[in-house]
């Protein structure tokens, strides 16, 4: 089977359902919400990679209206879940302004349980794992954790899932992952690759393993645990050792140019965080990531320099990173509050001593309305990573819960 | 010689009768053992069932402030729980999960579970372990300090400390009642001693199991000894039942 058919899947799942479930009770479940936000960006004019926004052309403004829906039917024997997302977009920059409508599942599942400790499942899976808020080095397919836009929900991978829960201190996941989900860059180096992931959760410590290996890449191994010290301190890190598809190589001597080198060699990433909760539920994280994949001082520098006269490679190619180590810090208010949730993050590039400020917060006006605002302050120049492209963002919308 | 003879072992016979009946009706006059009124005692409250599914309605007020209701669902086994907010609607499908010591709050479109501390609280003065099963006979020694009546019902006080680190308190009073066998109060403190919550119990529900019609807990009201703030928990809908174990696999939350 090359590709997952949603819709045949989940005819296949209903009409098994009835004599699987018997007299099973159904119950079910669905949430909606609707968001309402604009966008205004300050972009850097005399930015290296992106000079008077010539080359990416990045909306300055836009507004966005979209629909996130979920349900979830389930008995004993059977879930079928779904998450879908309508949204339309507008966009403007200085050369004119553009629109864009799209919809799509980010998640869906056809889940039955097969047996006592057995679960077989079909769908589209956010396989991302771990406690790293920053980035997430042990999943191959969510290295960046939704930080690139936050305001976009991550769209799972189609997959097979093979599931083995003897107890609840152990779990066991074979997966066949089809195809990147919905947006995926094409080529899709995740085709029919296979994964495997171990894990284990006891009393204070919880650990993860996985191994994944596509036909095209050399295989990705990664470990994530986090251990709870006490009531308020807890010790977490993520590992992975991956050879990505495409890389962009900067050597340290400016006179020679780029390198593309498909696939990369290998490298690993490291983040090692703590977390810390104050009596009033406020908490504090520090994460320090370590990308192997990253550059040095020199050729970050060098990175920089070339684009001076090289346009459009280092945008198209640009690493997930561009340094090689960073701090990443974050204060939150209480996540289990019910009247409303802010967070202060500041990461610093070590590499090349650039700083992010950015801000979120959210209050609700009533039991089904929220105001929300994201401010993004990026602290360095031109050819630093976190000033290369714009100076500042700010998002200000509403959600309203249906 | 022989008369004396029979009238010792006659004597000797009569002794070992005597001691044989009263070692034989001993354990019905002994002391109540406090480790087992606090097993009894934990089923009315979803402790030492194959797995327990309710529906919690809390209602949080600090001072003259009432927070907004709320509406979680809870599967819980032991010391496993996974608790979905079904109201408000703006937190519908939210999930925290909690495995012994280790637990993650989940919410629809999140990038993935967040580990949270235990520390966390579920709203106004209910901690995540007043939701899931209570397994005090496992969490904690049990230490029997009287009898005292509560609202004119004998209860027997005991004393209880946590055996390790994954117990919500450090210490209870508990007030467990001699006739029905259920807990009516408790007092929580910190490892220093100092009162931080009191609690009521209502047992309006009633659930069978093996064979046995059990009374279960209906209501919970908790108040903090330090503040005027108080939570009560209405639990209704209550299932005992198996739950699979993939329940509580976070790769499988979905």
């Amino acid at each position: 089977m090359s590709c997952i058919r949603p819709a045949g899947l989940c005819l296949l799942a209903m009409l098994t359902v009835p004599a699987l479930a018997d007299e099973a009770d159904w119950h079910t479940s669905w949430d909606g919400t609707l968001y309402a936000y604009a966008n205004r960006m300050t972009l850097r004019d005399d930015s290296v990679l992106n000079p008077y926004n010539q080359i990416a052309r990045l909306p300055q403004a836009s507004e966005v209206a979209e629909l996130r829906t979920g349900f979830r039917v389930e008995n004993e024997t059977v879930r079928l879940s779904g998450r879908f997302i309508g949204s339309t977009r507008e966009m403007r920059n200085g050369f004119g302004q553009s629109s864009r409508s799209e919809a799509y599942a980010s998640l869906w599942q056809a889940r039955v349980r097969t047996g006592e400790n057995w679960n077989v499942a079909a769908g589209r899976d956010v396989l991302n794992w771990g406690a790293g808020q920053f980035r997430s080095p042990s999943s191959p397919f969510y290295f960046d954790n939704g930080r690139t836009d936050p305001m976009r929900e991550l769209v799972g991978m189609d997959m097979m899932k093979i599931s083995w829960t003897p107890d609840m201190q152990h779990s066991a996941h074979l997966v066949r992952v089809v195809r990147s989900g919905y947006g995926a860059v094409q080529p899709d180096a995740w085709r029919n690759s296979w994964l495997v992931k171990l894990d284990r959760r006891s009393d204070e410590l919880a650990y993860g393993a996985v191994a994944v290996k596509a036909p095209h890449l050399g295989a990705f191994y990664g470990v994530h645990g986090q251990y709870t010290l006490s009531d308020e301190l807890m010790l977490y890190g993520e590992f992975g050792s991956s050879v990505l598809p495409v890389v962009l190589q900067s050597p340290a001597d400016e006179a020679q140019p780029y390198v593309v080198q498909s696939p990369s060699p290998r490298r690993s990433a490291a983040l090692v965080g703590s977390s810390y909760t104050f009596e009033n539920g406020q908490s504090l994280m520090a994460e320090y990531l370590h990308d192997g994949h990253g550059y040095t001082q020199e050729e970050e520098r060098a990175y920089f320099q070339r684009a001076t006269t090289q346009f459009g490679l280092p945008l198209g190619l640009m690493p997930r990173l561009l340094g090689r180590d960073y701090l990443h810090a974050v204060w939150q208010a209480n996540m289990m509050s019910d009247t409303g949730y802010w967070r202060m993050m500041y990461t610093r590039n070590l590499t090349d001593g650039g700083n992010e400020f950015a801000a979120y917060g959210e209050t609700t006006l009533h039991p089904r309305l929220s105001i929300f605002g994201l401010v993004v302050l990026p602290l360095g120049g031109a050819r630093q990573e976190a000033g290369a492209l714009f100076t500042r963002s700010v998002t200000i919308g509403f959600k309203s819960s249906m | 010689m022989t008369n004396d003879w029979v009238n010792a072992m006659k004597f000797n016979l009569r002794n070992l009768l005597q001691m044989v009946l009263l070692s034989v009706s001993l354990p019905a006059f002994a002391a109540p053992d406090a480790h087992s009124i606090l097993k009894d005692s934990d089923q009315a409250r979803g402790g030492g069932l194959p797995g327990i599914v309710w529906e919690i309605k809390l209602q949080s007020r600090d001072g003259d402030r009432k927070d907004e209701p709320q509406r979680i669902l809870v599967k819980a086994v032991d010391d496993s729980s996974v608790a979905e907010t079904q109201e408000p609607v703006r937190f519908k499908g939210s999930k925290i999960l909690q495995v012994e010591r280790s637990m993650w709050m989940t919410r629809p479109g999140l990038s993935k579970p967040i580990p949270i501390s235990p520390r966390q609280r579920m709203s106004g003065q209910a901690s995540n372990g007043d939701i899931a099963a209570t397994n005090y006979a496992g969490d904690y020694e049990a230490e029997l300090a009287g009898t005292e009546n509560i609202d004119g019902e004998e209860c027997h006080v005991l004393n209880l400390a946590a055996k390790h680190k994954r117990a919500t308190y450090d210490k209870i009073r508990y007030w467990v009642s001699v006739k029905r066998v259920v807990g009516l109060k408790a007092e929580f403190y910190s490892v220093s001693g100092k009162l931080l919550k009191t609690a009521r119990f209502e047992y309006g529900n009633t659930i069978e199991h093996e064979g046995k019609r059990i009374p279960f807990i209906s209501r919970m009201t908790i108040r903090d000894a330090l503040i005027d703030a108080e939570t009560v928990m209405e639990f209704g809908t209550v299932k005992v039942k198996k739950i699979a174990a993939s329940e509580f696999d976070l790769g499988q939350i979905q």
